[in-house]
């Protein structure tokens, strides 16, 4: 195998790879670098490189790995693998756009955000910052400052958002690896539309620091990646209490990716009915069956009132949203995205009922989603309504609804990121005659690790999988 | 959310805010104003009692933490 067989397998078959040096890390860097040149002219994942930063640090590692006689990098799961991060992490030396063109006139990053510093002590290397709706307010990605992330399996259709270019860059095989924020659905969303793997964890599991946030009560990080196993190796990687986010909570390290191949058998799995089928297209409907199937579950089970708490999400986003941005919505609403900014100024004069209201209901519904976790202990929901739509489509038709295509993509994640439940978006195809479509794996709290292996097996089965994307010349 | 007091709401918001809305940006603004109002009316049709309290929980902060996110930047 050369470096660009090895850059399209998995970070785990990567570091493998490097640590064994059947392949350098060298090498595979140029790699992924020269496959975001032949690639990004149409896809448009990215919009910063930090090429000589990674080639630099794939040299210190091959250094490294020349001057031991030890089986190095053993405590580096992932040695010397390419990854990029959405543009709202910071990078030292790149000022931290989140998709704006207000945010790149700021000072550059000073750190790199914790979580970069994390995967890198793993052995990552990272490639470069991706694109995203701007601030990420939105769920496809069509940046007006950056121009559209176009999905690798079908360049006309949307990449999804808001880290459509985390979804696409991993999809396009730029990289294994990607780093991407979900407040509403925006890791699970792109990873449905793309056809990668996405793991929004709990709320509170991975620290939010030196990250532009979107709306503190809701913003979770995450990865992306092409298996369930580089999920959970850069999961395990990233985990770790940070003090500075107010949300991060103190738990113990806990290592899925040992715990991958155990027993599922044994756990209590239903479908989620009601407003999770009820939104769902047939194309999303048919990937839960699929899913169900493989697991063989029958069982459904219902979360009461999910369109009261899909709409507690938006008030809340709309308000902290507006809020956040109100000074320069003040000074220069011009300058804004013209498809978020004036959601962004409505959002800035909800009456503050509203808000505390949103509020008391989201803490109603988590209540009400510990009681059906006390019976059950994995929910299979559709991730998306349909598959991806193509780029500007204004409107959709969802079982005789007409809705606005554009906020109707994060209908059925919504509801699950209100009260942080962990989630693994898991890529099914054959549902669309083209493209991919993904499904929700949800779980009670801190369990991640459970919906780890639930995908990990899955994808065993061939159940679900997340091909790279042969992406058509410019 | 009629219309017309929507138009008037938005109106004084923004007076109150000091957050001008340029005559491109109005409608859309209205527009997406009743479509939280409409949110809003369906988080409002929730019945909820005394206990239910908002979900965020402040976190007190002590002489000596370091938890000052804009360290990391």
């Amino acid at each position: 195998m050369n470096a660009n067989d090895w850059l399209g397998s998995s970070a785990a078959a990567i570091a493998h790879a490097v640590r064994t040096r059947a392949v350098s890390a060298a090498d595979i860097v140029d790699a992924s670098l020269a496959r975001i040149e032949a690639t990004d002219g149409v896809v448009n994942a990215f919009t910063d490189l930090t090429a000589e930063r990674a080639r630099r640090r794939a040299a210190e590692i091959d250094a490294e790995l020349a001057a031991s006689t030890d089986p190095v990098g053993n405590a580096a799961p992932l040695l010397g693998v390419p990854f990029a991060v959405k543009n709202l992490f910071d990078v030292a030396g790149l000022p931290t756009r989140a998709g704006s063109k207000i945010e790149r006139d700021r000072a550059p990053a000073v750190h790199d955000c914790p979580l970069i510093t994390r995967l890198e002590s793993a052995g990552a290397v990272l490639v470069g910052a991706l694109n995203m709706d701007e601030y990420a307010y939105g769920f496809t990605t069509e940046n007006s400052h950056d121009g559209p992330t176009r999905n690798p399996h079908d360049p006309a259709r949307v990449a999804g958002g808001s880290s459509g270019g985390s979804a696409a860059a991993v999809a396009a095989g730029q990289v294994p690896l990607a780093l991407g924020s979900d407040t509403n659905g925006s890791i699970r969303v792109p990873a449905s539309l793309c056809g990668t793997f996405g793991l929004k964890p709990t709320y509170g599991r991975l620290p939010r620091t030196g990250t532009y946030p979107f709306v503190a009560s809701l913003d979770h990080l995450g990865p992306f990646a092409r298996t369930a196993q580089d999920l959970a190796l850069s999961y395990d990687a990233m985990q770790g209490m940070d003090r500075r986010d107010p949300a991060c909570v103190e738990r113990p390290v806990e290592s899925t990716a040992r715990a991958l191949a155990d027993r599922i058998d044994t756990l209590r799995i239903a479908i989620l009915g009601d407003y999770f089928q009820d939104q769902a297209g047939p194309e999303a409907r048919n990937a839960v069956a699929r899913v169900a199937a493989a697991l063989q579950v029958q069982r459904t089970a219902s979360l009461p009132q999910a369109a009261r708490a899909r709409a507690a999400a938006f008030v809340i986003s709309n308000a902290e949203g507006g809020a956040l941005h109100l000074a320069d919505l003040r000074t220069r609403a011009a300058d804004f995205e013209p498809l978020s900014r004036d959601r962004f100024l409505a959002g800035a004069l909800l009456p503050a009922g509203w808000v505390v209201q949103a509020q008391r209901l989201r803490r109603w519904f988590a209540l009400r989603a510990a009681e059906l976790f006390q019976e059950v202990d994995v929910l299979i929901a559709p991730a998306t309504p349909c598959a991806a739509p193509a780029l500007g489509t204004e409107w959709l038709t969802l079982n005789g609804q007409r809705l606005p295509a554009r906020p109707s993509l994060g209908l059925l994640t919504q509801p699950i990121s209100l009260i942080g439940l962990p989630v693994c978006a898991v890529p099914v195809w054959d549902c669309h005659p083209t493209m991919p479509i993904g499904v929700q794996l949800i779980a009670a709290p801190w369990r991640e690790g459970m919906l780890l292996r639930v995908a990990h097996q899955l994808e065993m089965a061939g159940v679900v999988k997340a091909p790279v994307a042969t992406i058509p010349a410019r | 959310m009629d219309s017309e007091i929507a138009q008037a709401y938005v109106d004084a918001a923004a007076a109150a805010l000091d957050l001008p809305i340029h005559p491109d940006h109005r409608p859309g603004v209205l527009t997406y104003f009743r479509l939280a109002a409409a949110m809003a009316d369906l988080v409002a049709g929730q019945a909820l009692h005394v206990e239910d309290d908002p979900a965020p929980v402040f976190v007190p902060i002590g002489p000596g933490d370091r938890v000052d996110k804009k360290l990391a930047r």
